[in-house]
């Protein structure tokens, strides 16, 4: 009996495996001769972060081996800082090791300007789209950060938006009511004060009103666009020049440092891990990070002393134009000079295609951009409300461009961002010298 | 005479032959270490002195047009190399001095006669093979303002909380704590052979003369030991310049670049930033800056050696 079950499920993970290959490559005879066979299959290589390739490896592969299982996926995990310069560096060789590059969001440009990358829309390619693949279905903002001057060159895999965590234990016992997305950045300074409390009497505060990038590093000016979008600013103008630097810059600058004020001790030098380890141990009613650690934030209890049902997701706190946000996409991308292209995009069409993103949010907790996917009842409860705020997100940052700069020397540009915010922070320069020092040198930069 | 003369002919081009295959001998033996050092040791640094004049093109990932000292004015004309370069001097002014003291005056007491000299000894050797990049992990979380164990000692003597990475002259003081904790062992092992070296004769003689310890210590111990000394400081200067990953690891460079020293600098120019010519440039001035004071320390260490 238990044979005849195994075996039953064998023949349909077949039977599934045959169905999707067969859709996406558009006929079998196309699936025999790109896909590899049982006899010479095919290796597809990639370089990802680090953070991230290894559960690609032990987990998304196996089950992308049951669609295509004469492709072999191998995964090297980098560091993120050195991710970049790794994939320009083979990305410019004359015979890349490399079959598919995983892009962070701000990195389209600068692969595509040295030619690395391939038109997904390309005829060629779209010859290897499966026709129940749908571009129309995914949100404009994720798919966006996969675009570099009218050419798709990548698809978004990890769809991560910087979302606002609420821990609504602390808003209760500060006798304040829970924020819903119409939050402002006003009210929410308003309320701060009352949630920095000392809840052991012992004369010191314990407990903060929030906690997020401060530190000296490449993300931490997310946190002042984000404020600055809200409010109807923006990095660049239409000419491509600097257009921050300017009083709605400068209030954004001021109200991200304000924030130190109602935040933990030594806060000034948090970044992503301190500011989510001080949410996770109860200590502050907010926290401003990346989506995706949402799950083990408020879900998992191996990582997490909170509750789900003390934890809420939302989009940032509003300002004259709307909620904030700020979008951090890794593309896949699939390299110009690789051997195996039908290969290569049919790992990034199957992990990016309806199937593939439920898959992937269901059993990684990573966020998709579908619409479909976000409008469907996900498998998990937990993700319900995850993916109505991932939606309101994706929305703010198609209407206020909430991204990073997009050019071939945008990582140049915002780390000029980071070492002037910083010095800001760090009280070593008024927030008009630092927005006043950075338009200077990115002008520069991208010119 | 005649005979005297013809043979005299007849041996120079014999000796002659002999230092030829001599000489090529000698550089046949050289040739393969010569060849190595070229290429793993002369060739980056020629290439980078060679991106430092040029335009780096990112689409064939190589230099790819001369322009001059453009990389290097433009390097000159940004305040943050200037500020970075403050930052290095601040960190080795305090650092090396910190390391060396400390390093020679450990040595002096586990150089004394007690049980357990061995062991303490051996331990110390613990820090230097702790990678620098888990160093400033684990000191980020002994010196955390608010889970660190650091914090929590001080707030029993009513002291804190400190912001050892908020407050920049505290950044400072962090990573001279994490790179002294990691070197000063290496003085140590270098001062106690130093010393275990030393001649007893002179003790002895001075034993016999009445000298109390702190005069064997200032007339004696340290008049020999000042060479030792002085060739210790030029080997940490070698490695102190070119710390980055504590910084990297510890306080990011932050708060507002408080600790982001030179190499810090560069890295994160050439590898965030992908400014490889203006990062190239950099590291050449830093080269020659260091080539210059290495230059100087070895000068002043020969005149040390010399006087004493």
């Amino acid at each position: 009996m238990l044979r005849l079950l195994s075996a039953a499920a064998v023949s349909r993970r077949a039977l599934l495996a045959a169905v999707t290959a067969v859709a996406l490559s558009g006929t079998a005879a196309q699936a025999q001769s790109g896909f590899g066979t049982p006899e010479k299959p095919i290796e597809v290589r990639m370089i990802a972060n680090e953070a991230f390739a290894n559960q690609w490896q032990t987990l998304m592969v196996p089950e992308f081996n049951k669609a295509f299982p004469h492709i072999k996926v191998r995964i090297d995990g980098v560091p993120y800082v050195e991710l970049l310069a790794k994939t320009m560096l083979d990305a410019t060789g004359p015979s890349p090791t490399y079959d598919i590059f995983i892009a962070d969001d701000p990195w389209i440009p600068q692969l595509a300007t040295v030619g690395a990358l391939l038109d997904l829309k390309s005829p060629d390619v779209q010859k290897w789209t499966a026709p129940a693949y749908d571009w129309n279905d995914f949100n404009a903002a994720p798919l966006a950060a996969g675009e570099w001057k009218g050419v798709q060159y990548g698809v978004p895999l990890r769809s991560n938006m910087l979302m606002m965590f609420v821990n609504k234990t602390h808003f209760e016992k500060a006798g304040l009511p829970a924020p819903t997305p119409a939050l402002t950045w006003k009210q929410f300074l308003e309320q701060a004060p009352k949630l920095v409390r000392d809840t052991n009497s012992d004369g010191k505060p314990d407990a903060w009103a929030i906690d997020t990038y401060f530190v000296r590093e490449p993300l931490t000016p997310t946190i002042w666009q984000a404020i600055l979008n809200a409010n109807g600013g923006s990095l660049l103008d239409d000419k491509g020049k600097p257009a921050f630097n300017n009083p709605v810059g400068i209030e954004a600058l001021e109200t991200h440092k304000k924030l130190l004020d109602f935040a933990p001790t030594g806060a000034v030098s948090h970044g992503f891990s301190e500011s989510m380890q001080a949410f996770r141990q109860g200590v502050v009613a907010t926290l401003i990070n990346w989506g995706s650690i949402y799950k083990g934030s408020a879900i998992d209890p191996k990582t997490t002393t909170l509750k789900p049902e003390e934890v809420s997701i939302q989009v940032l706190p509003g300002g004259s134009a709307g909620p904030g946000s700020h979008r951090g996409i890794w593309n896949g991308s699939v390299s110009a000079k690789s051997q195996n292209k039908q290969a290569a995009w049919a790992l990034l069409q199957w992990l990016s295609s309806k199937q593939g993103e439920a898959w992937h949010s269901a059993n990684l907790g990573v966020f998709p951009a579908r619409k479909s996917t976000l409008a469907s009842t996900p498998s998990e409860a937990w993700l319900k409300p995850v993916f109505a705020a991932l939606q309101q997100a994706y929305d703010a940052a198609e209407k206020g461009k909430m991204w990073r700069i997009r050019h071939p020397r945008s990582d140049a540009a915002q780390q000029i961002l980071a070492d002037e915010v910083a010095r800001f922070m760090a009280g070593k320069a008024t927030a008009a010298e630092a927005l006043q020092t950075a338009a200077g040198k990115i002008e520069k930069v991208l010119n | 005479m005649e005979s005297k003369a013809d043979g005299g002919a007849h041996h120079a081009p014999s000796q002659a032959w002999s230092k030829l295959t001599d000489t090529l001998s000698r550089w046949s033996f050289m040739l393969p270490s010569a060849i190595l050092l070229g290429a793993l040791l002369a060739y980056p640094i020629f290439y980078t002195i060679q991106i430092s004049f040029a335009r780096f093109d990112l689409m064939t990932f190589s230099a790819v047009e001369w322009v001059g000292w453009e990389n290097y004015a433009h390097v000159l004309d940004d305040y943050r190399f200037w500020a970075s370069m403050k930052v290095t001097l601040v960190y080795l002014a305090l650092a090396l001095p910190l390391q060396i003291v400390l390093g020679f005056g450990i040595a002096f007491l586990i150089n004394a006669e007690w049980r357990g000299r061995g062991l303490v000894r051996a331990l110390f050797i613990i820090p230097m093979v702790v990678a620098p990049v888990v160093a400033g992990g684990i000191f980020r979380m002994i010196l955390d303002p608010l889970w660190g164990i650091m914090n929590y000692l001080l707030g029993l003597f009513g002291i804190g909380p400190l912001d050892w990475f908020g407050d920049a002259t505290l950044a400072m003081a962090t990573i001279v704590i994490i790179d002294t904790w990691r070197w000063t062992p290496f003085v140590v092992l270098i001062a106690t052979a130093a010393l275990l070296a030393l001649p007893r004769d002179v003790f002895e003689a001075a034993d016999i003369d009445g000298a109390n310890w702190w005069a064997k210590l200032w007339s004696i111990t340290l008049p020999l030991l000042v060479p030792i000394i002085a060739a210790t400081f030029v080997v940490r200067w070698l490695g102190a310049v070119k710390m980055f990953d504590i910084a990297l690891a510890a306080t990011y460079g932050g708060p507002g670049g408080a600790t982001n020293v030179i190499n810090l600098f560069i890295y994160e120019e050439a590898f965030r930033s992908l400014r490889f010519a203006e990062s190239a440039a950099m590291a050449v001035i830093i080269l020659v800056l260091t080539m210059i004071l290495t230059g100087v320390f070895l000068h002043g260490t020969r005149k040390l050696e010399e006087y004493y």
